[in-house]
């Protein structure tokens, strides 16, 4: 009975060889992003009642709490970045919640040192929260009431330049710690509880409007995430179209690892502070969080080769990985893939041990800091490195002619001289 | 479906399947153009060591940057090695730090600028050829021998020769790797399809990068051109940069391919016909509707380049791009 039993287990196996079908790895991504996009609204629910909390009852202990409630939403959520870039609809509207580098002047006070308008952005210093009625792009408009609205239809990348950034978790993010004025010294921004006090207590003017500013930022990034949470349960536009097209989503699933290993976490976020020595060049420069996001950010997408996602409640989403996919058509490759992964979270994790024993981030980047700059290239070279092998999985995936568009210009080579 | 179409006319074209010759690209495209790039550069270190001052310095930073164009579309390897391809030109530059770092070091008078060692440890807005723009081409570029912008504009040249020649160095090295893929103790090209990937994804990004920045930056929007983001408009080079650039893309594309590239040549003649018709060095008219529209053009037909590359180039080679350092946002 017992060997009947092997031997048919062992028939099935040979009949369906221990390889994962594509359709099965893209279900198990778009659990593992839903459930990401989940505990992130979750926990940027935990973050709007603790601004509430904060609003209703202005103190230094709800001040800090709500800051706690920044930090801990930005952890399920750095973790779906490595969904954006292979997905349109992430990376059409990820600009609402994390836009960044951003002018903070636009949106309330800032120190001298700061400037005013610059070449490129009129509005650099707009200042909304201290006036009620301003000029913008030609048009008068009236802010006395400061809603949701206002900050995603009219200010949020207003003149059309993307550092007025008005809405989602760095705008948030700076109203809840101000400027960090410490250079590359260590310290974050050290805006005063009372900046939220009503009445004769109130510091930096505008209480009132300042706090409808943060409520209006807050409820914004809420409405954002359920969204997004719904395009990716079962009936959702991301959802649906991924697990109708496997093989589109599979590449999807390793443009996302790649782009944001390489051109944005390596390149834009970690490399260009180094190389421009400047503080404000950090992923999360008021709370200086950076360490935390960079890390996240870098498990996020190990979780998409690996299939598997830690909730923000202990349990773990996993199923059909793409690594599986990658091993039985190379195993070296795979093998080599995660190795990758691993160094570059490990590197990563030296920079969040280095910052939570109490140096951080933007001190790394001083000028001259020989130590500092070495530990954050080791991640930097870290990423590049498994982006190569991330190319290779691609190719022996045989993904070649997938993403391969035509364009307008030759489609309809005409519309060149319209 | 037009990939589709395009692909059956590609191959009706060809006799044969596309070969690449990396060979031919890395030693009659690459290392010309790492040679040119350190000669120039090394030209302008002589003229700021000979006379600092703007108007001595101005002819022989038109030239580096002709070299650099030649060589800036090479974006991996040992452009990409230390960031030196951002630090020879931090650009686009959408927040003005070049602006702001060259300032800081003028108002301070800051010393770093008399040792090249210390210099090389100033953030990368304050050195290369956009910060050097701002010095000789800025504002107080009638700054005299002893004034401090002269020995800024020294340094940044003697700092740009000396990274021009370390790029020739390596890519001597780099070419090796690049010629050797596949040989087992070459980890860094694993097979012979590597280094033409590398290539091409080289070659799409710039054109790509000539669409969309040195073009779509100034161009803005219809309601509101921005003439004042395009690169190097105070020394009259964006245009220029874009002819320069369409020619060092030309060149690679011929070199890289084994077998004739005409749907790709026809589409660079086209584009650079349109880019030679414009006189506009600054591209100042993306301003006005008449001009802007012949700017829009141009920008469409080197979109065209890249779909003719995919499909000529990258249809017949099977080839994908890669990534490349510009993805993200």
């Amino acid at each position: 009975m017992k060997t009947t039993l092997a031997i048919s287990a062992l028939a099935c196996a040979i009949a369906a060889p221990a390889l994962a079908g594509k359709p099965e790895v893209v279900a198990n991504y778009v659990a593992i992003a839903h459930a990401s996009y989940d505990d992130s609204l979750t926990t940027a629910r935990e973050l709007q009642s603790a601004i509430d909390a904060l609003i209703a009852d202005p103190s230094a202990q709800n001040l800090t709490a709500a800051r706690a409630a920044w930090k801990a939403a930005r952890v399920p959520y750095m973790q779906t970045e490595a969904l954006r870039f292979g997905n349109a609809i992430v990376d059409d509207w990820e600009g609402k919640v994390n836009a960044w580098p951003l002018d903070e002047g636009l949106i309330d006070y800032v120190d001298p040192s700061y400037g005013g308008a610059s070449d490129e952005n009129e509005y650099a210093a707009l200042n909304v929260v201290s006036q009620k009625s301003f000029t913008l792009s030609g048009n008068q408009l009236d802010a006395a009431k400061i809603t949701p609205e206002l900050l995603s239809d009219t200010l949020h990348e207003a003149d059309a330049i993307e550092a007025n950034v008005a809405t989602g978790y760095h705008a948030i993010e700076f109203l809840l710690w101000g400027q960090d004025l410490h250079g590359t010294d260590h310290g974050a921004g050290e805006r005063p509880w009372t900046d939220y006090a009503q009445g004769e207590d109130c510091t930096g003017g505008n209480c009132d409007r300042r706090a409808a500013y943060l409520k209006a930022a807050a409820d914004l990034l809420v409405s954002d995430l359920e969204w997004m949470t719904a395009q990716w349960a079962e009936g959702g536009e991301a959802a649906t179209a991924l697990t109708a097209d496997p093989d589109a989503a599979i590449s999807a699933m390793l443009t996302g690892m790649g782009s944001l290993s390489y051109g944005e976490l390596a390149g834009e976020r970690m490399k260009l502070g180094v190389m421009l020595n400047d503080p404000e060049e950090e992923h999360d420069c008021f709370s200086d969080n950076t360490h935390d996001s960079h890390y996240y950010d870098g498990i996020g997408i190990r979780n998409v080769y690996l299939g598997e996602y830690t909730r923000v409640d202990g349990s773990v989403v996993t199923g059909e990985s793409l690594s599986s996919l990658v091993a039985a058509a190379d195993p070296q490759i795979d093998a080599s893939l995660r190795a990758g992964l691993n160094d570059s979270v490990a590197k990563l994790a030296r920079l969040k041990t280095v910052a939570e024993a109490g140096t951080s981030y933007d001190q790394l980047l001083a000028r001259g800091n020989q130590d500092g700059e070495a530990l954050i290239l080791a991640a930097v070279d870290s990423l590049v490195s498994q982006t190569r092998d991330i190319e290779r999985a691609v190719n022996v995936l045989g993904l070649q002619d997938i993403g391969f568009e035509g364009s307008d210009s030759l489609d309809n080579p005409d519309a060149v001289f319209q | 479906m037009r990939a589709a179409l395009l692909s059956v006319f590609v191959l009706a074209l060809l006799p044969r399947p596309a070969l690449t010759d990396v060979t031919g690209a890395v030693n009659d495209h690459v290392l010309p153009a790492a040679r040119h790039f350190a000669e120039t550069a090394d030209a302008l270190a002589d003229a700021a060591t000979a006379d600092c001052r703007a108007m001595s310095l101005r002819p022989a930073y038109q030239d580096a940057f002709d070299g650099w164009m030649g060589l800036s579309h090479l974006g991996f390897g040992p452009l990409e090695q230390d960031g030196r391809a951002l630090t020879i030109e931090f650009w686009p530059d959408p927040r003005g730090l070049v602006a702001r770092t060259v300032r800081g070091l003028v108002a301070d008078a800051d010393p770093v600028v008399d040792g090249p060692q210390a210099f090389a440890e100033v953030s990368i807005a304050g050195r290369g050829l956009m910060a050097l723009e701002r010095v000789i081409h800025g504002d107080n570029a009638d700054y005299g021998l002893d004034d401090y912008e002269c020995r800024y504009a020294r340094a940044i040249a003697v700092d740009l020769a000396a990274i021009a020649a370390d790029i020739r160095t390596d890519w001597a090295e780099h070419a090796q790797l690049m010629l050797t893929a596949g040989t087992a103790d070459n980890s860094r090209y694993l097979s012979a399809k590597e280094p033409e990937q590398a290539l091409y994804t080289a070659l799409l990004s710039a054109i790509e990068f000539d669409a969309d920045q040195r073009i779509g930056r100034p161009m803005g929007t219809f309601d509101k051109p921005r003439p004042k983001s395009a690169e190097a408009w105070r020394s009259d080079r964006p245009l220029r940069n874009i002819r320069l650039s369409l020619a060092a893309l030309r060149d690679l594309a011929i070199h890289m391919s084994d077998t004739p590239i005409p749907v790709t040549e026809t589409a660079f003649e086209t584009a650079q016909q349109t880019a030679m018709a414009l006189d506009d060095a600054r591209l100042a008219g993306v301003a006005d509707p008449q001009s802007r529209l012949k700017i829009e053009i141009l920008q469409q037909q080197i979109r065209a380049i890249g779909d003719a590359v995919r499909g000529e180039i990258g249809g017949g080679l099977g080839l994908t791009a890669g990534f490349n350092s510009r993805d993200g946002d």
